[in-house]
């Protein structure tokens, strides 16, 4: 019984030990993947380019915010994190940072100090840079960004997620992959796509699924869950593999037109990729976006083919595609315009018709098609009735500088009509998704006067 | 417009039509919608018009697109509700238009709106001006008169047989302007009822896409209208 007693107590002493260690011994930092010579300069301009491809300045920027001085509310199931300043400044900043403090940061999501951050800060995905853009990154922020005096609200999440040295377990769970970057190999412009996807673009933070302990599944791009297709705060990421996904549906060229201009034949971006295309794609090189989308094309294994230029100036008539097979009874349907026809197809005629025609295909880099379009028919459904009751924004960009907008119709129609649309558009030209509550409906209405 | 001993009137069709179809217990059309019945002309709470006013508005509207010819009239599609609320608006109150001097009441027509009151001043002056005219001619304020009276007096008024102040020259051309304007516009504005005019002329409404029917030769669109707050018909 004593030894019993004493094998016990060991235990439990052997157990507050290794407590105490897991909150208090400094976790081990990621060595540079790679070394930099002693002399090493980045290209001029090199730090800021990284800076968009990494896309920065979507998190770290308040709105009506100082560029990267912090302050955004990011909405986690957690609690809401509050991004912090990352100009040079030393007091509210990141001014008295060393780099080897910076890259623990970007790549084991560890602060100076040895706070542990929260992973909406992407260092799963981060940690697949190279060492050089982490350097030239660093060497920007320093060097080229306005230190701002912005002391940012600390981030308060409830208990347990309070307790920031639980991030150490869970990065045992997540960070199982090792820091830099390891080419696929299938050419030089795909490799180059995959860096982008993998590191500094941090796709997969949306685009592929989470974990049951809400880390990324699929992080690089030997993982067959890697850009599976994720959601985020009821938005569905589509997924950008399997055949029935964009990257396979469209061609390189319209790819890289989506990516850059946020609009091509097929679609247009808006929600978080709207906001991606804003503040990143579109300052990234034609090359850079060419080879993301080579690289998508070419991920499960097709031949791509990949143009010299994509989105060309002077773009002349808009063409207007008829219906496809698929498509084609609910054409004919809506052209008839019998007045016995569904209600959701009426309500299609009298509201959408004008811009999205009968075919349901809209006109290329104006009007998304509706047809075989991830957020009609997506799981989710809070993004197809948002769009309807408040309308969209697609950002106008450097080389398509037209802002796109669509109105809301809120006023227009109440909750059960826009569930009698969002239902028929659903099962409309060969789409077939399940139908839309007036209660669905209700709730993102409400959600959206409350804010 | 009388009806003739015999013959079924436009009314008498309309009224056996309705009956028959609360009869038949027929559900609308998923199209359809069910516009929310409105209050009575009668119990309308106005606006601007006073009591005369809005009686005067009821007989001339109702004269100038009678309930008796091929279409609604003027009161099913609630052409006095349009005209109220457009003078208690800052149409009525002319806003936004030039108002400044110089009026010249002798101006040819042409030479646009020759008068310091707006609108709706110029109905308050003109109506009990108008009514003392009839009075005077037929023995009764025009409300009271027959229809012969009434289209005989509002002939006149059009012809300028009336004399009515210079300020108030344009009241015959704002009337009937307004009229259809009522009758016309969107329902939004408290006219066209259930969109019967639109129904009646065939006009499809804020529908705006037809891009596969200019081109199909002697088929007509079947589909009703849809207004511009999104009410079917």
């Amino acid at each position: 019984m004593k030894t019993f007693l004493r094998i016990i107590g060991g235990l439990a002493v052997l157990g507050v030990i290794a407590l105490l260690a897991f909150i208090f011994v400094p976790v081990q930092i990621s060595k540079p993947a790679q070394e930099l010579a002693a002399d090493w300069q980045p290209e001029p301009g090199q730090g800021e380019y990284v800076m968009h491809a990494s896309d920065c300045v979507a998190c770290h920027t308040a709105e009506g915010g100082e560029p990267l001085a912090g302050g955004r509310a990011i909405a986690s199931p957690m609690g809401t994190i509050w991004s912090t300043n990352i100009t040079p400044d030393a007091e509210t900043g990141i001014g008295e940072w060393s780099y080897d403090e910076f890259r623990a940061a970007m790549v084991d999501g560890i602060a100076k100090g040895g706070t542990h951050l929260y992973p909406a800060m992407p260092y799963e995905n981060y940690r697949l840079m190279k060492e050089e853009d982490i350097r030239a990154l660093y060497d920007y922020l320093m060097a080229e960004v306005e230190p701002v005096k912005n002391e940012v609200q600390e981030t308060q999440l409830k208990f347990p997620f309070n307790l920031r040295f639980g991030i150490r377990a869970w990065n045992w769970l997540a960070l199982t992959h090792d820091a830099g970057f390891n080419p696929v190999g299938t050419s030089d412009l795909q490799d180059r796509g995959q860096y982008l996807v993998e590191g500094p673009g941090h796709c997969a933070a949306c685009h592929s699924p989470r974990t049951p302990f809400m880390s990324q599944d699929g992080v690089t791009a030997d993982e067959d869950s890697f850009l599976a297709g994720g959601v985020i705060d009821g938005w569905n990421a589509p997924a950008l593999r399997g055949e029935d996904s964009a990257p396979q549906q469209w061609s390189v060229e319209q790819l890289a037109a989506y990516l850059a201009t946020g609009r091509n034949a097929h679609s247009t971006a808006n929600g978080e990729m709207g906001l991606v295309v804003e503040h990143s794609l579109q300052y990234l090189t034609d090359e850079d976006n060419l080879a993301m989308a080579a690289f998508l094309k070419g991920m499960d294994g097709a031949e791509v083919e990949a143009p010299e230029t994509f989105a060309a100036k002077g773009v002349g008539a808009i063409e207007i595609a008829g219906a496809d097979d698929a498509g084609e009874a609910t054409a004919s349907m809506l052209t008839e315009a019998n007045p016995d026809m569904p209600l959701g197809a009426r309500l299609y005629s009298d509201n959408c018709i004008g811009c999205h025609f009968a075919s349901g295909k809209g006109a290329a880099e104006i009007f998304p098609e509706l047809q075989d379009n991830h957020m009609v028919t997506g799981s989710e459904t809070k993004p197809l009735i948002s769009v309807i009751l408040n309308g969209a924004e697609v950002p106008g960009t450097a080389k398509r500088p037209m802002t796109l907008r669509m109105q809301g119709y809120a006023d227009r129609m109440s909750d059960e009509e826009v569930a009698e649309l969002a239902s028929w558009l659903r099962k409309a030209w060969g789409n077939d998704a399940g139908q839309v509550s007036a209660a669905e409906v209700a709730a993102v209405r409400n959600a959206d006067a409350s804010h | 417009m009388t009806d003739l001993p015999g013959y079924p009137s436009r009314r008498s069709f309309l009224k056996a039509t309705a009956a028959g179809a609360a009869l038949s217990g027929l559900a609308l059309p998923a199209s359809a919608q069910q516009t929310p019945k409105p209050v009575s002309l009668d119990d309308y709470q106005r606006e601007y018009l006073n009591a005369d006013e809005w009686a005067f508005i009821m007989a001339a509207t109702a004269r100038l697109i009678p309930s008796e010819g091929d279409g609604p009239g003027a009161l099913e599609a609630r052409v006095p509700v349009f005209i109220d609320r457009q003078l208690a608006s800052d149409y009525g109150t002319a806003d936004d238009w030039y108002m400044e001097g110089p009026h010249d009441a002798s101006a040819e027509p042409a030479r646009g709106w020759q008068t310091p009151l707006n609108p709706a001043e110029v109905y308050r002056q003109a109506i009990p001006a108008f009514n003392a005219w009839c009075q005077e001619t037929h023995g009764a304020a025009f409300a009271e008169l027959s229809p012969e009276q009434q289209d005989a007096s509002l002939t006149s008024l059009q012809n300028g047989d009336v004399a009515l102040a210079g300020e108030v020259r344009e009241f015959w051309g704002l009337l009937l302007s307004n009229t259809k304007e009522g009758y016309f516009a969107d329902p939004q504005y408290g006219g066209n009822h259930g969109m019967q005019s639109w129904v009646y002329i065939g006009f499809p409404g804020a529908r705006a896409a037809y891009r596969e029917w200019p081109e199909r030769h002697n088929v007509k669109y079947p589909l009703g209208p849809v207004s511009i707050s999104g009410e079917r018909a």
